[in-house]
């Protein structure tokens, strides 16, 4: 059987395991942007980047504790992670980015079903994140079920993110 | 729109300028009495909002103060230095997603590039 059921999915490494999320709710794969820390925000918010003018907050999984059931590694507080990309995401009307290393893509067929034994995730993610465990060459890939995964993170699926479309912070139903 | 660019520990963010009727060196101002969270400014007594506490920043001691004014109130804001004044168009201004936030209330309403730094923009309603 097919990853996920025959779609695409893009890879990528976070706090030492190997996650995927479908490729219909990724938008683009980039380099990591300039992000500035935003006070007040929640701590797994790394901070918020400018992606084609909108504002786009992005987020460090490996610091949202409900995620994980193991051990990962934590960057000291006020330090950001290292990580190279951003994993910029359309989850409702909301734009969101994710931290991640290693961003591939995994064409349908190229990784399986994991059997029996490696069903039970060893990698530190936490099983009630995780749809579907893969099986690619020798290693396990998670994918993640984005419905809980975004809105654990509190972001909403259809509600309006701030996104400007040509009217900028004087919209008012971008507030 | 103009913005004062402010600087707060290793922070740097924007006022709405038209927020801010002066600018206080409290050395040169004699008439201005700070105190830990309120001031008297020519015989008016003013709350004092430190801008370290809410960007999370160290304590340090302010070397500026900005006399802000809102709608229904007046305030002092406590800040490191304030230098620039560019002008930002309020389209170049991407509101902030309310969902990033821990609590309902929050003191800054959008970004700007600065030179290809996103930069926050202070929320006066927020704020005061």
């Amino acid at each position: 059987m097919s990853a996920a059921g025959g779609a695409w999915l893009i890879s990528f490494r976070v706090g030492g395991a190997e996650a995927a999320l479908p490729l219909g709710i990724v938008r683009e794969v980039a380099a990591r942007p300039a992000i500035t820390r935003v006070p007040g925000s929640h701590s797994f918010v790394t901070g918020i980047a400018l992606h084609g003018g909108v504002a786009l907050p992005v987020y460090d999984l490996v610091r949202f504790a409900p995620l994980w059931s193991g051990p990962r590694p934590v960057p000291a507080a006020g330090q950001m992670d290292a990580a190279e990309h951003v994993i910029v995401c359309d989850w409702g009307e909301a734009r969101v980015g994710l931290l991640g290393d290693g961003v591939d893509l995994l064409e349908p067929g190229q990784a399986g079903n994991a059997p029996g034994e490696a069903r039970a995730p060893r990698c530190g993610i936490s099983a009630e994140y995780v749809r579907e465990i893969l099986r690619r060459n020798d290693e396990s890939v998670l994918l993640l079920d984005p419905g809980r995964l975004f809105a654990s993170l509190g972001v909403p699926a259809a509600e309006s993110t701030g996104a400007r479309e040509g009217g900028g912070e004087d919209d008012p139903a971008c507030r | 729109m103009k913005l004062l660019m402010v600087s707060v520990g290793e922070g740097r963010y924007a006022v709405p300028a038209d927020i801010v009727t002066q600018i206080l060196d409290p050395a040169l101002e004699g008439d201005l009495r700070v105190e830990r969270s309120e001031a008297v400014y020519r015989g008016e007594r003013l709350p004092v909002l430190d801008l370290h506490a809410v960007a999370g920043e160290p304590h340090g001691v302010a070397r500026v103060y900005l006399v802000v004014e809102a709608a229904r109130s007046r305030a002092i804001v406590a800040v490191d230095g304030a230098d620039s004044i560019p002008e930002v168009p309020s389209t170049d201004i991407a509101p902030l997603p309310p969902f990033i936030f821990m609590r309902p209330a929050r003191v800054f309403r959008g970004v700007f590039s600065d030179g290809g730094e996103p930069r926050l923009l202070l929320d006066q309603d927020g704020l005061l």
